[in-house]
């Protein structure tokens, strides 16, 4: 498998961390708007992320139109762990020390 | 829910984002594009209520809102590719470019024969485009009017200045009436050699008139009409070459035709051909030759007020003609005849171009058919492949799509590689096409162009793509299917390819035979019988300022002590001098025979003048059809002698001799001479045009003629008529520097360019027609071979069988020839009808000649042999135990 590019890392990673809009995700990633939604677009493509619409009856209680989510799949967090270690690996061959895995 | 429901205060930042996300949503397929827009509408909302905080930070928020919402672009951009990744259009396209880069000399030979269809189109549409379609490069084009002075209906004389200052007082539909000459030339002086150059004198407002702007210093000045200003203007070219382009022109002096002028302005680079003009002078309407009514030399250029049609101005201008005869005795029966100055600049090449495009559309058309051809023999190769990809479940519609999408991508590969022939083309016309092409600098490829070439590339695939799609539609699966393996041709992608080769053929054969009938005229053009002899003639032209040679004696005097010069060249077999060189035109005027004056204006009879030296007729080798040439014993102060062309003598006396009878001429003052001689006529105004009317004066008498102030050399040589040049240059020289010598050429060429115009659209056309039939033969071939192979087991049998080998080459040929001779019947039906388009252009020879029809019609059967003798002598050798085996 080819591992992700750093910026659809750092994307699925903050949606595993249950980082669910777009602007959010943003936030957690430092990365522009430009580069955020087009790698969602990707993953959504290769099935790494699902997109929902968070329910009507939510956003009507909060007089906005509804927000579109992302949650990662059972084959994202895969490609999460695969490509996270791969990037470890080249970070251990620079000589960096190996970053301990989040603990919980 | 709408904005409305947002606070007040952060309103209007949501909906100043929300405007990028709408101009960026325009680039997001359609499918997807109100989830695209949904999801970036519920982030900028939820974003934007949280702003509502104190004021200094939330400026700054929204700042960052906003940039944050750019990002719709560029997301806007990637579903756009992204939906184009899914498209089966560009997995065709995929597919086919592999296709082709499998079968690269298939794809390069419809490549490149698209490729001259494709550039020939794209060239000659260039020139119809430049040359026809594109305004002229004046303020608003349309509205420009050209006149003539007109005495019958058709006629295209000119105006005379008073006529023209009353027509530019009285009128109410021009905003700007504006007057020129248009033959004329000038001699300039002053530093470097004396040069003769073509001048014209305009009205003031000429310029003003046609929207021109000069390039370097200012247009006339109304005051300049009084004659007391000798300014002039020259033209960008003049100035370039003779002043090297430099500024302080502006202001100098230059000697023209023996008198200083002072430049004031220099024109824009050459328009178009009406203003070929080098020199440019003011016209002055207060001298004796401009307040005469009957002296008519001027063309006018009017300007449309806004909303007046062009039928209207004439209406208006009839009407003022009308007012100006009731006041002026002399003005009966003249008008004004108004063009559209488009038609003046483009003058006659209409018809030709149009015809030459029809031409080579045909071409195109052709080409197509071989294209196609090829395609289908390759349909019916790959009907195994197309038939698995349908049993797997392929749409016939997905099929077809792809098949198409081929066609497309070898069509606009075409396209590219025919635009770059088309501009190859393009060069080589404008540097042979000067002088033929009007407004050749203004043809280019443009925009338009460029449009045009993309759409026939597009059209060019649909028509030969077609061909093969159909067939995939209808081609019936199981059998293909169980075929498969076999190599026996479908019956029906055989036949569609005969239809196409019977097109092919048939309009080769238009072609064929439309080239064969401008050939033919151009043959009969270069026959015609020009009255002279003009082996080894050689003709220059003699300008000598007015303000040295006043007198027609002095004039005669350079002539005489010219001549003398020449003929003691060595190499010079005899020299003369006339005022009309055949084929450069020349003047006329009015006469009539001595007691019988004309009662009416319209009794006039005119006539062609020429005035000559003594030997004029014997060396151009004019026949005396009786009487005798000039001589010595022509005194000047004895009686008027003159001598007149044959058709009109015959015309003049009918039944009895001319020699004896006198003509009374209009030389200004009558002038009266006897006949003395008749000679042969000669066809003065080019091949084209018949043998006008002439009438010969001699040089001794000066009150004869119009004089050689302006006169030809005509000298016939024992060499190379071009090699006397510098020779003759040396003589004039030697006896006055500041005369200039100009035009030296071979009367053998002067001939041979007057028909150039003639010759080009007649090569060009022959090109064409000789790219159909080749075509058109390689088609037959492709046709016949490939139906060879496909029945090469059918021959091996029939071998087998015991079928001769000159049966089995008779099989072949009589199919292959069935098709030519439908398709050369064919072409000749639909050449009757087409060929009387070319009628205008043909000289000498009807649309239907039977004789080019015949010679076309056998030249088409014998290619149409050629093309079928290789592939039906590969059927003789079919081996019958390779069929007999395989079956």
């Amino acid at each position: 498998m080819k591992p992700l590019s750093i910026s659809a890392l750092s994307v699925l990673g903050a949606v595993s961390r249950g980082v669910r809009y777009g602007f959010d995700i943003m936030d957690a990633t430092d990365l522009p708007s430009g580069t955020v939604y087009p790698v969602l677009g990707r993953l959504e493509r290769d099935g790494y992320v699902r997109s929902k619409w968070e329910s009507q009856t939510v956003a009507q209680r909060e007089k906005r139109p509804p927000r579109r989510y992302y949650e990662i799949s059972a084959s994202g967090s895969r490609a999460l762990a695969e490509s996270a270690a791969h990037y470890r690996e080249i970070g251990a061959r620079f000589g960096a020390a190996p970053r301990k895995a989040p603990s919980k | 829910m709408t904005p409305n429901d947002l606070p007040a205060t952060i309103r209007p930042t949501y909906e100043r984002c929300m405007r990028l996300v709408r101009i960026a949503g325009v680039l997001v397929p359609e499918r997807r594009r109100d989830e695209w827009t949904r999801e970036w509408m519920g982030e900028l909302w939820y974003r934007a209520s949280l702003l509502d905080r104190d004021d200094d930070s939330r400026a700054h928020a929204a700042r960052r809102l906003y940039a944050r919402t750019l990002g719709a672009f560029p997301h806007a951009v990637w579903t756009f590719t992204d939906e184009l990744r899914l498209d089966p259009m560009l997995q065709d396209l995929k597919y086919a470019l592999r296709g082709i880069a499998r079968r690269p000399a298939f794809a390069a030979l419809v490549i490149a024969t698209l490729t001259i269809g494709i550039g020939a189109n794209t060239a000659m549409f260039s020139i119809v485009h430049g040359v026809l379609v594109k305004p002229l490069p004046y303020e608003r084009p349309d509205e420009l009017v050209y006149m003539y002075g007109a005495f019958s209906r058709g006629s295209q004389a000119s105006v005379s200045p008073p006529d023209y200052l009353d027509y530019r007082e009285r009128n109410s539909v021009f905003s700007s009436l504006a007057a020129r000459t248009v033959f004329g030339t000038s001699v300039i002086t002053g530093s470097g050699e004396p040069e003769r150059v073509r001048s014209a004198i305009a009205s003031a407002n000429f310029f003003s008139t046609l929207g021109i702007a000069p390039y370097r210093g200012r247009a006339f000045l109304p005051e300049e009409e009084n004659g007391d200003h000798a300014v002039a203007i020259l033209s960008f070219g003049l100035w370039q070459r003779r002043y090297a382009g430099d500024a302080r022109i502006i202001g100098a002096t230059v000697p023209i035709d023996g008198r200083a002028h002072t430049v004031v302005g220099v024109m824009p680079p050459v328009l178009d051909r009406t203003m070929d003009i080098q020199v440019w002078r003011p016209i002055a309407f207060n001298t004796s030759r401009t307040s005469v009514r009957r002296f008519h030399f001027l063309r006018l250029v009017g300007r449309l007020k806004p909303g007046v049609t062009l039928a209207q101005a004439q209406r208006h201008m009839d009407v003022v003609a009308g007012s100006l005869a009731a006041q002026y005795p002399e003005n009966e029966g003249w008008h004004l005849a108004l063009s559209p100055y488009r038609d003046v600049v483009i003058g006659d090449v209409r018809p030709v171009l149009l015809i030459l495009l029809g031409a080579v559309a045909l071409v195109l058309l052709i080409a197509c058919g071989n294209v196609a051809s090829l395609l289908l023999a390759r349909a019916s190769a790959r009907s195994g492949e197309m038939a698995v990809r349908t049993a797997l479940g392929a749409g016939r519609g997905r099929l077809v799509r792809q098949l198409l999408t081929e066609s497309a991508a070898l069509g606009i590969a075409s396209g590219i590689a025919g635009l770059a022939l088309g501009h190859y083309l393009l060069v080589a016309v404008r540097a042979v096409g000067t002088g033929m092409v009007p407004r050749l600098a203004e043809i280019e490829i443009d925009g338009t162009v460029l449009i045009f070439t993309v759409l026939i590339s597009l059209a060019t695939s649909l028509t030969f793509g077609a061909a093969p799609a159909l067939h995939a539609i209808r081609s019936d699966l199981a059998s293909v299917m169980k075929s498969l393996g076999k190599t026996s041709a479908t019956r029906r992608g055989v036949s569609t390819r005969d239809t196409l080769v019977v097109a092919q053929v048939a309009l080769s054969c238009v072609l064929l035979i439309a080239a064969g009938l401008l050939v033919r005229s151009l043959w009969q053009l270069q026959r015609v019988e020009t009255g002279f002899d003009p082996s080894r003639l050689v003709a220059a032209e003699v300008s000598l300022p007015e303000t040295r040679y006043r007198t027609r004696d002095a004039v005669a005097q350079f002539w005489n002590q010219f001549l003398d010069r020449v003929r003691a060249i060595p190499g010079v077999e005899s020299a003369s001098a006339t005022s009309l060189f055949p084929l450069r035109g020349g003047g006329d005027t009015y006469f009539y025979v001595e007691g019988r004056p004309p009662e009416t204006d319209a009794d006039k009879m005119n006539a062609t003048i020429s005035t000559v030296t003594d030997d004029y007729f014997s060396t151009m080798r004019i026949p005396l059809v009786a009487g005798r040439a000039f001589d010595a014993s022509d005194r000047r102060d004895g009686p008027g002698v003159l001598i007149v062309s044959n058709a009109l003598a015959t015309r003049l006396f009918p039944g009895a001799s001319a020699l004896g009878k006198r003509l009374v001429v209009d030389f200004g003052k009558p002038f009266t001479g006897e006949i003395i001689g008749v000679a042969g006529d000669v066809r003065v105004y080019g091949q084209v045009n018949d043998a006008p009317d002439l009438l010969y004066f001699t040089m001794r008498q000066p009150n004869a003629g119009w004089g050689l102030s302006v006169g030809n050399l005509a000298a016939r040589v024992r060499g190379d008529p071009a090699s006397l040049a510098p020779q003759l240059r040396a003589v004039v020289r030697e006896l006055d520097a500041d005369v200039p010598l100009s035009s030296v050429q071979s009367v053998e060429s002067i001939l041979s360019d007057s028909v150039s115009g003639q010759r080009l659209r007649t090569q060009l056309l022959v090109g064409f027609a000789v790219v159909a039939l080749l075509l058109a033969v390689i088609g037959l071939y492709g046709v016949l071979a490939y139906s060879v192979s496909q029945r090469s087991r059918e021959m091996g049998i029939r071998m087998a069988l015991g079928a001769r080998r000159w049966a089995l080459l008779g099989l072949v040929m009589r199919q292959g020839m069935v098709l030519v001779v439908i398709g050369v019947v064919l072409g000749i039906a639909a050449s009757l009808g087409v060929t009387r388009l070319l009628r205008a252009q043909l000289f000498g020879v009807g649309p239907t000649d039977p004789a080019v029809f015949a010679i076309m019609a056998t030249a088409l059967i014998i290619a149409g042999l050629a093309a079928c003798v290789v592939p039906a002598r590969r059927a003789t050798r079919a081996d019958p135990m390779l069929a007999l085996r395989t079956e």
